[in-house]
């Protein structure tokens, strides 16, 4: 089943606690660290913790996560094919 | 009127290494670690299985209290008559510590047992004022809590209280215990060495957490007949950039550390020997490596760290890394690095693995650094 | 004439939060340190005026981080486990961490757990020892239901800022000037949150 990013998005402001931003605000290809939405390495941590609770997809190396976590793209495409249906 | 110098005239702690400071000489010496399996709580949930565990009952309700108070009491003992011929309104106390007894907060919450004193000393300000008390300070009081570097700001807070007139005498006490609340914390992190710490090293990846209670009497030097090292000079920073990742210049820590030299009237070239904060993660180690380069240059001192015997202490590490600098410069050997093996490419030159003996050291530099930004530079000085 | 001087005063309470515009992650910051940035911010200090790494920033709260600490505690058992965000925010000194992100102050820093009366005497010994020209100086305190019950103290959730100057200004400080929130209702009566 294809998560879809308006969905991720969502989780991911909620999760991260953002202000004053929609998820139509948010480009699905736009970088999510560095650049883009300006994300740092509490956010990837906290997107772990999301990845579990709400997708059952438990990330042992961060850096297994690396490139899934490079847009909203990526990551949804990510959740999609590791998710346990 | 000229400032006052201010000495230690006393020192005490319990850590990794046993109780009691011959035990902490005796390991700095021989390059002994503390860090072991942790036995007080389950771990399967935790990145790292490994700490520094002081020996104390590991079912005590108010372990913050117990290391406190077995370091002032050895510091206390070993300051002396000196001390106890300076009036208690004269006497001041000075705690450092990131999480105070929080082992209360793990047991209201689950149930067990937990007695008021232990409940009263989840508030840093309760826990240095009962210490007070239980130690004769009548004079005034502060709990410092700026991260891991908070025990040099202790021991900054102590030396000023004494330059200012406000004492004649400071106990400055730093403790942190070993939690569950820690270690899950550092996990969520992914902050934990899954081997146990290996500051410099060029495969180190983390943390290991530990506890300790250290303690040092701090004295207006006229007052304390006997040679003894002073507390020269402090310089503190803020990175700036980010809550729990350091500047990755170093630029923040370089900045403390000139500002301890201005304040203490050094050069760069005047410093023995280092003590670095070196808690073994990626970018600590990193940093500081960065800023010791900003520093010294080419012509940096021989440099070492003890968070591979002791884990990282929190709110108790400036203050017994300060006692391994004091034991250093009076037992006159540089101590080890234990967890180095091979030294990462960046790192010091003069990173000491072993412990060797040195003729003198003059003027040595603590450093640490915290969440927060928060960097922290010490000189200590041989009189 | 008075050599330091307070040129600025704010409070902030907890009502004031939801209007905060201090930018798109101010939401994932803990209460206290979104009271201490919102509380200096309020005092609409340039920063610009002086040496970033000669303004030194001084804070006390009463409680601690206690208030953080047991909403990360009681968050331990969830899936994914305990939240990585709310353990870095389990020390006073993240909320001096946050104000010298936000307004780039590089300067020397003093955080401690107790009452008001500390702050002011620090920060203007930092002032005199030549160790900064100027320094943010903060009271927060911060006390949730949850925390409370387990601290017996009530719920309460507020900060005080006052800049503090080398030099003469609107009001010389003097020694025995230690209470914040004397002061700050003195200096800035109805002084709420932009």
């Amino acid at each position: 089943m294809q998560i879809s990013t308006h969905e991720l998005k969502s989780k991911i402001i909620e999760s991260l606690k953002l202000q004053d931003i929609t998820p139509e605000q948010i480009d699905d290809d736009a970088p999510l660290f560095g650049t883009g939405l300006g994300l740092d390495s509490i956010d990837a941590l906290e997107l772990v913790v999301l990845l579990e609770k709400d997708y059952g997809i438990v990330i042992k190396d961060i850096e297994e996560g690396r490139p899934a976590f490079r847009s909203v793209r990526t990551l949804a495409d990510f959740i999609t094919a590791k998710c346990p249906q | 009127m000229r400032e006052p110098e201010v000495v230690i005239a006393g020192c005490g702690a319990v850590s990794a290494v046993g109780c009691g400071i011959e035990p902490l000489r005796a390991a700095l010496r021989n390059n002994v670690s503390g860090l072991r399996t942790i036995e007080k709580f389950s771990t399967p949930r935790f990145q790292s299985n490994i700490a520094g565990a002081a020996p104390r009952d590991p079912d005590a309700d108010d372990p913050a209290w117990l290391l406190a108070a077995e370091a002032l009491q050895q510091a206390r003992t070993a300051a002396g008559k000196t001390l106890l011929a300076i009036p208690p309104g004269k006497t001041g106390l000075v705690l450092s510590t990131t999480k105070a007894n929080i082992e209360a907060l793990e047991r209201v919450s689950t149930g067990r047992p937990c007695s008021e004193a232990a409940r009263r000393h989840l508030r840093a300000d309760l826990l240095a004022a009962d210490l007070a008390e239980a130690h004769g300070v009548r004079g005034p009081v502060q709990a410092v809590s700026t991260a891991c570097v908070s025990g040099l700001v202790a021991i900054s807070q102590g030396a000023k209280l004494i330059r200012r007139g406000e004492a004649d005498a400071v106990l400055v006490v730093g403790v942190d215990c070993l939690t569950e609340f820690v270690v899950a914390g550092f996990t969520a992190l992914k902050a934990l060495d899954p081997q146990g710490c290996r500051p410099f090293d060029r495969d180190r990846c983390g943390l290991s957490p530990g506890e300790a209670g250290a303690a040092v009497v701090l004295m207006r030097a006229d007052l304390f007949a006997q040679p003894a090292i002073t507390v020269r000079a402090f310089g503190g920073s803020n990175d700036a950039n980010h809550l729990t990742g350091p500047s990755r210049d170093g630029s923040g820590l370089a900045q403390a550390i000139h500002a301890a030299l201005g304040a203490a009237k050094l050069s760069s070239g005047e410093i023995d020997f280092v003590h670095a904060h070196g808690t073994g993660t990626g970018y600590n180690d990193a940093m500081e490596s960065l800023a010791l380069k900003t520093v010294f240059g080419g012509a940096c001192p021989p440099v070492s760290g003890a968070k591979g015997m002791l884990g990282h202490t929190l709110g108790a590490a400036g203050v017994i890394e300060t006692i391994g600098c004091v034991l250093a410069m009076l037992h006159g050997f540089l101590p080890g690095t234990p967890g180095l093996t091979h030294a990462a490419d960046g790192t010091p030159t003069g990173l000491v693995r072993e412990p060797r003996p040195v003729a003198r050291l003059k003027n040595v530099l603590k450093l640490n650094t915290g969440f927060g930004g928060m960097n922290g530079a010490l000189i200590l000085s041989h009189v | 004439m008075s050599d330091i001087s307070i040129t600025a005063a704010s409070t902030v309470t907890g009502a004031d939060l939801p209007a905060a515009r201090l930018g798109q992650r101010f939401g994932r910051l803990d209460q206290q340190s979104q009271l201490a940035l919102l509380a200096v911010a309020a005092l609409n200090i340039n920063f610009d005026e002086f040496p970033r790494d000669r303004t030194g920033i001084c804070l006390a709260a009463s409680a601690g981080s206690l208030s953080t600490d047991v909403n990360y505690w009681n968050g331990r058992n969830g899936i994914g486990g305990p939240s990585p965000t709310l353990f870095a925010y389990t020390l006073p000194s993240a909320a001096v961490g946050e104000v010298a992100i936000h307004f780039r102050l590089t300067g020397p820093n003093l955080c401690f757990v107790g009452d008001d009366q500390i702050v002011l005497p620090e920060a203007a010994d930092l002032i005199r020892r030549g160790e900064a020209d100027a320094c943010v100086c903060i009271f927060c305190e911060v006390v949730t239901a949850d925390c409370g019950k387990m601290i017996s103290a009530p719920a309460v959730a507020s900060a005080h800022a006052l800049f503090l100057k080398k030099g003469g200004g609107l009001h010389g400080w003097r020694e025995f000037d230690r209470d914040m929130k004397a002061l700050c209702a003195l200096i800035s009566p109805t002084k709420s949150a932009g």
